[in-house]
């Protein structure tokens, strides 16, 4: 698990433009300015692009928070 | 019942007083009571169209509970289909029938085919597309798991009828407001009295500034071709305020009396005319409404988009702007200012700095707080913004090229008639709002204040004797009629 967060850290902070973010499973979109609405789009493509796999677009609507992508992510790695 | 009419002058201390002196040992019991003075409320208005308040609330609680109880996928979307059916078929044929015919008409007209006009005289209920909005969001919540439905008929009820933002939101959301329901309220003073401030605020903007401006901007919007351009130029721009001061009145009117009654609505308005680009206005004006959209409709189109990449994401927007428009009214101007929106929105989305969406529901970082130095900024995005207004307040889409061709051929002078008297108290209004603006709302006062309490009761007996002896021919609230 921890791997996957500081490679989600990464993205997030490539795409976010922005160094200082820390992520945990509990982080959510409200805690972090530049994680808005079209920011999102982008995080999910850089994410299905760097695992190299593709959410269904219910999967992605249902996330709550950092813990939640991330599950989808090793669920689909390691099926 | 208008929230600047005598009934309501009346009705809410009623309510008030009943509220908490007398019927405050019993939740549910405060519940009813709250139900039943959401229902007179409306009934004051049309009785007739409670019912379709009524039905849209049963179908919506009994859907919630049927999606949750069910895992199969498939059966989950029929039930949603149906609470999404059966709220978009009301607003459809009560807002938008007689457009599409017309549209249909004209459509099969300009190809050679006759066809004779005919239309239904359908009265629009009011609040149909905020509470319409409102349910629809309980039952995607519950279809997307991301909220538990609640097994309180009666709370619920009172979700999407209360009186405060029945009819002209703020359109909350379950997760929000649900809660409150289910939970004893206790009275707090400074909340009451912030409540009522608010409420001040909001008559003050209400009945001295937007319905002083009224008669001012319909006249010119109605003789525009008589006007010179000058005189077009700050018809708009009074236009701009009136707007502004009767939407963000009503919803200061309408937060501060949730919270007499111990409620907390999320914001609605965060000063959106000192917005320094147009995702920033988007982020400040009608939040409630930009949220919904950005979760229900921008947020699903952008996913299924996404392999497009910008494409994928500004068409996404455009449609969820076309769709916004639509939903302010029934007709092409409304659609056009829709669309004007959506197309500001390419810079922002094809210059490769940072991405920011239609709106979001965070609170006011550090880093927003904006100085004069914006000011040429907030100009431009505020000109923006008018521009798109003269489709908004015209009457047709005709009238709105004319109006703006006037403008753009003709050496604005200097307007026949100004308004002095509604620009100073616009200037009143703004220069508070400015100095207020990292505050809720323009008469707040922080609970450890230094503002000595003798200054403070001037500025209200101020306020309110400006309202007793400025105020405006009352005139409802624009946003009803959307």
């Amino acid at each position: 698990m921890n791997n996957y967060i500081t490679e989600f850290e990464t993205l997030f902070k490539d795409v976010l433009e922005n160094e200082d973010i820390v992520l945990t499973n509990e982080t959510t979109a409200t805690e972090i300015d530049e994680w808005d609405s079209i920011n999102h789009i982008y995080l999910v493509v850089e994410i299905e692009k760097h695992f190299k796999i593709k959410f269904s677009s219910s999967e992605i609507l249902q996330w709550q928070n950092v813990g939640e992508m991330i599950d989808s992510v090793k669920a689909k790695k390691e099926d | 019942m208008l929230f600047n009419s005598f009934e309501f002058f009346i009705f809410l201390p009623i309510v008030f007083v009943l509220y908490w002196f007398v019927l405050n040992k019993n939740l549910s019991i405060q519940n009813i009571l709250l139900l039943v003075a959401s229902y007179v409320f409306y009934g004051w208005w049309d009785v007739r169209f409670l019912s379709l308040i009524m039905l849209s609330t049963i179908l919506d609680y009994y859907v919630g509970l049927k999606i949750h109880n069910t895992e199969e996928p498939k059966k989950r979307k029929h039930w949603l289909w149906l609470s999404m059916g059966f709220n978009l078929g009301l607003l459809c044929f009560f807002k938008y029938f007689n457009f599409f015919i017309d549209s249909w008409i004209t459509a099969f007209n300009s190809v050679g085919i006759e066809m004779d006009p005919f239309a239904l005289s359908i009265i629009l209920p009011v609040g149909i597309s905020f509470y319409t909005f409102q349910t629809m969001s309980y039952s995607l919540d519950i279809s997307k798991r991301r909220l538990e439905p609640t097994k309180d008929f009666v709370a619920f009820a009172t979700f999407v009828a209360f009186f405060p933002q029945l009819v002209a939101g703020p359109i909350e959301r379950a997760s929000n407001l649900l809660p409150q329901f289910l939970k004893r309220r206790k009275f707090d003073y400074y909340l009451a009295a912030d409540g009522l401030r608010q409420m001040l605020w909001g008559l003050f903007k209400k009945i001295i500034i937007a319905d002083n401006c009224a008669p001012y901007v319909n006249d010119i919007f109605a003789n525009y071709g008589s006007q010179s351009s000058g005189t077009l130029i700050l018809g708009v721009i009074v236009f701009a305020f009136q707007i502004y001061a009767d939407f963000s009145g009503y919803t200061d009117i309408a937060i501060g009396t949730a919270r007499l009654f111990g409620f907390d609505f999320k914001r609605n308005f965060n000063f959106p005319y000192f917005s320094r680009n147009i995702s920033e206005f988007w982020k400040k004006w009608h939040i409630s409404l930009s949220s919904w959209l950005n979760d229900y409709l921008f947020t699903p189109l952008a996913i299924e988009f996404r392999n497009y990449k910008k494409h994928g994401i500004f068409t996404a927007l455009f449609l969820t702007f076309l769709i916004s428009g639509l939903w302010h009214g029934a007709g092409w101007t409304f659609i056009i200012w829709g669309g004007l929106h959506g197309l500001y929105y390419i810079p922002v989305i094809y210059s490769k700095k940072r991405f920011t969406s239609i709106s979001t529901n965070k609170k006011t970082s550090k880093k927003e707080e904006y100085s004069l130095s914006d000011l040429p900024k907030i100009i431009l995005t505020f000109l923006m913004v008018c521009l798109t207004y003269i489709f908004f307040r015209a009457a047709s889409v005709a009238d709105a090229f004319g109006y703006i061709k006037i403008i753009f051929t003709e050496i604005p002078l200097w307007p026949s008639s100004v308004p002095y008297k509604s620009l100073f108290f616009i200037a009143v209004v703004m220069v508070t709002e400015w100095f207020q603006r990292g505050k809720e709302h323009g008469l707040q006062f922080n609970e450890d204040s230094k503002v000595p309490v003798y200054l403070r009761w001037t500025i209200y007996i101020l306020l309110l004797l400006t309202i007793l002896v400025f105020s405006g021919q009352q005139q409802e609230f624009i946003y009803f009629q959307f």
